[in-house]
């Protein structure tokens, strides 16, 4: 839904809507954010109508997002939960100041979890396979929920100084005077200046 | 002391953009001694706002007022708020384009000659020639200092990243293969140094290697002191007096103040979103349909070049983000053969993204997560990547409208940018795609993605030059038909796209307008 991303700006007086913005804020303007009413009308078939209306995200919601997180983005025996607990740390943080957020999370949950039940009777971190994992959070993609999980470790993950040296990525360059003289030429496996017809220079 | 320039000051030309066009014009005219303010929307920066990080440079630079994607193509979907990937600073997009320097071809100025009428198509030839245009290539290149024959200055050396293609095309038979011509000095040139090979063009130079009108042209039309350039100040509407003539400009200042700056003649240089909508949101009594659109052809005619990403991983470590990010061209497909079943033709432009990006362009959109995803990114030492960039036809469809309801920060009605891809789009695509798995096939890749379209850095043709005015807004100065002392100074003017980065040619443009205005002026003529 890109009414996030409208509103904020709407909301802006003029001389702040021309300044810098934060990452969720530019992650509204690159990513899709095509969430849809799926979320809303998902649950309103089910029995969600006790739910609080925020509630303080436990230990089990915890493990429960650790879990989602992990197969949002899957990297088994490459990371560890780390990363991943401080991207699900942060949104819980988040939802104790915004209630909002809170319901958020609460309820998508709760939602995801339903639908586990429905096909697997098994609570979703339960669910054996990666897969059948998946295929669930398919279903609830377009969420702004799943989203906002997403939205976070897409930075948490990959835009993340801490782990871009276990991707092969070296960041910033220029403090280092550039790869002139640190490899940017360095490949072995193919000819080292194949050069040809056309390339006059 | 900087120049000031009186807002009652009806003698001057005031230049709306400080990009390749409008930086580029601001200098030419300075040069000539001819005074000019530049209202830039954007603010100034300095080389030490550049930082080497892809989002950070995103939020700091980029043009994120309200816009909206519309239209057939993904974007509508997965960029819905962001069309087009442009910069709002002083410099303009010169201080995120790679460099890439590229003359149009003689058959691109004239689209509709070579090629005819196409259906679902709006083609026109440009009425100039590459004859006509050649020496101010010429002098482009000598002011950006662009690699090749005319500077003298080597292209750039072949890194990790260029190489694999490079390697790959030689294999497959192609010839025309080369790592410029560049708008980046290989040599300290002109008061700037050689590349070091940091990487991160796009999130500007660090160290000023490569040409933008950031920290050349506005600099020294500035220290003429013919020129003044007020940053933050957001045109809103131009004004003409009872003849018709334009005489000024409304816009706000950083504090969101509103002014209104006399001008003898006014030069719109905001890119093609902005120019179009400046255009459209300037109509009065006697522009009823927006200021020089007696055509109707404002803000039509959008094209953004048929675009596509290629990655391949490798099988041994490319390291692809180490070096210029752009610097390399293959251009054998960039040739009118119609025989491949589409009109026009593309580039093959080695282009790297780092960790940051890739993760969120593999699969752009909601969709972009899972194992697929994050495998290929456990891969990205390995990686190496191509950016296609082909001929877009003119449509009338494709174009900047105006939203009914929804306005920006300034209360001005936000522009929608409406894009579908045409049938000739979808094959030239494709038959890309093609190309570039064999190519990476024969340096050994055995995983391949294609990634659509990124938000568009190429925005062209939302005020096409045409012969005659009915097919187009502005004559071949790119002087609007219908208000002599009104010009268009950016790549809006382009007939077509081409399948060359547009930046050359919109310099090359503002060069011989610059020109122009300097010769029409001293003949009493505007």
């Amino acid at each position: 839904m890109i009414t996030n991303w409208e509103r904020f700006i709407s909301n802006l007086p003029v001389r702040l809507a021309t300044g810098r913005l934060n990452r969720r804020q530019l992650l509204k303007a690159i990513l899709a954010s095509t969430a849809v009413a799926g979320f809303a009308s998902a649950n309103a078939g089910h029995a969600v109508a006790n739910a609080p209306v925020a509630v303080k995200l436990g230990k089990e919601q915890r493990a429960f997002m650790l879990q989602m997180s992990k197969d949002i983005y899957p990297h088994d025996g490459f990371l560890d939960d780390e990363p991943y607990l401080k991207v699900v740390d942060s949104l819980i943080k988040e939802a104790e100041t915004d209630s909002a957020v809170a319901k958020m999370l609460n309820d998508g949950l709760i939602d995801l979890d339903q639908r586990a039940y429905k096909i697997y009777n098994s609570s979703y971190a339960e669910v054996k396979g990666y897969g059948a994992r998946e295929a669930l959070l398919r279903q609830i993609e377009t969420t702004d929920f799943f989203q906002k999980v997403r939205g976070g470790l897409l930075f948490g993950i990959y835009d993340n100084k801490d782990l871009y040296a276990k991707f092969g990525y070296e960041g910033s360059s220029w403090e280092e005077g550039g790869y002139i003289d640190r490899g940017f030429s360095d490949m072995t496996w193919l000819p080292q200046d194949p050069r040809v017809k056309g390339d006059k220079k | 002391m900087a120049t000031k320039i009186d807002l009652n000051d009806d003698s001057v030309v005031v230049i709306v953009g400080s990009g390749a066009g409008g930086g580029t014009l601001a200098n030419e005219l300075a040069q000539q001694g001819i005074r000019s303010v530049v209202l830039e929307a954007g603010k100034r920066f300095t080389f030490d706002d550049i930082e080497n990080d892809e989002w950070a440079m995103f939020s700091k630079i980029s043009w994120l007022d309200k816009r909206k994607s519309a239209g057939g193509w993904h974007g509508a979907q997965n960029h819905p708020t962001l069309p087009a990937w442009i910069v709002k600073g002083v410099g303009g997009s010169t201080v995120h384009w790679a460099g890439v320097a590229l003359r149009l071809q003689e058959f691109e100025f004239k689209t509709k000659t070579v090629n005819g009428d196409i259906e679902g198509a709006n083609v026109l030839d440009w009425p100039i020639s590459r004859k006509e245009l050649d020496p101010y290539y010429d002098k482009a290149e000598l002011k950006m200092g662009v690699t090749g024959d005319i500077t003298g200055m080597p292209h750039l050396p072949w890194n990790n990243d260029f190489r694999v293609l490079a390697e790959g095309a030689r294999r497959m038979g192609y010839n025309e293969i080369a790592s410029g011509p560049m708008a980046i000095n290989s040599v300290d040139r002109d008061g700037r140094p050689a590349c070091q090979q940091i990487g991160f063009c796009m999130q500007g130079c660090k160290i000023g290697a490569k040409w933008s009108t950031m920290y050349t042209e506005i600099p020294s039309a500035e220290k003429t002191g013919k020129c003044e350039v007020r940053p933050n100040s957001m045109v809103l509407k131009i004004e003409h007096d009872k003849s018709g003539k334009v005489n000024g400009v409304v816009y706000a200042d950083v504090d969101g103040n509103i002014h209104k700056q006399k001008a003898r003649i006014v030069c719109v240089a905001g890119n093609s979103i902005e120019s179009p909508r400046l255009l459209l949101n300037s109509e009065s009594s006697m522009f009823k349909d927006g200021l020089a659109n007696s055509s109707g052809e404002v803000g039509k005619n959008y094209m953004c070049h048929t675009t596509a990403g290629v990655y391949g991983v490798m099988p041994e470590p490319v390291n692809m983000h180490r070096g210029t990010s752009v610097a390399g061209l293959v251009s054998d497909e960039s040739h009118n053969n119609t025989s491949r079943g589409f009109v026009g033709g593309y580039m093959l432009e080695k282009l790297s993204l780092g960790l940051p990006f890739l993760s969120a362009f593999l699969v752009p959109g909601g969709t972009g997560w899972g194992r697929g995803v994050s495998q290929a990114l456990e891969k990205y030492k390995y990686m190496s990547g191509v950016w296609i960039c082909g001929e877009d036809l003119a449509q009338s469809q494709n174009r900047i409208t105006l939203h009914d309801t929804d306005k920006d920060q300034y209360g001005l009605p936000a522009p929608v940018v409406s894009k579908t891809p045409h049938i000739n789009d979808v094959n030239m695509t494709n038959h890309a795609y093609t190309t570039m798995k064999n190519i990476y096939e024969s340096v050994g890749s055995k995983e391949i993605y294609n990634l659509p379209a990124y938000p568009a850095s190429h925005n062209m043709g939302t005020n096409r030059m045409s012969e005659k005015a009915s097919d187009g807004v502005v004559n071949k100065w790119g002087q609007a038909h219908d208000v002599k002392n009104l010009f268009v100074s950016d790549g809006s003017q382009f007939t077509s796209s081409g399948s060359e980065n547009p930046t050359l040619t919109i310099v090359a443009l503002a060069i011989r307008q610059a020109e122009y205005i300097g010769k029409q002026m001293k003949s009493g003529e505007l």
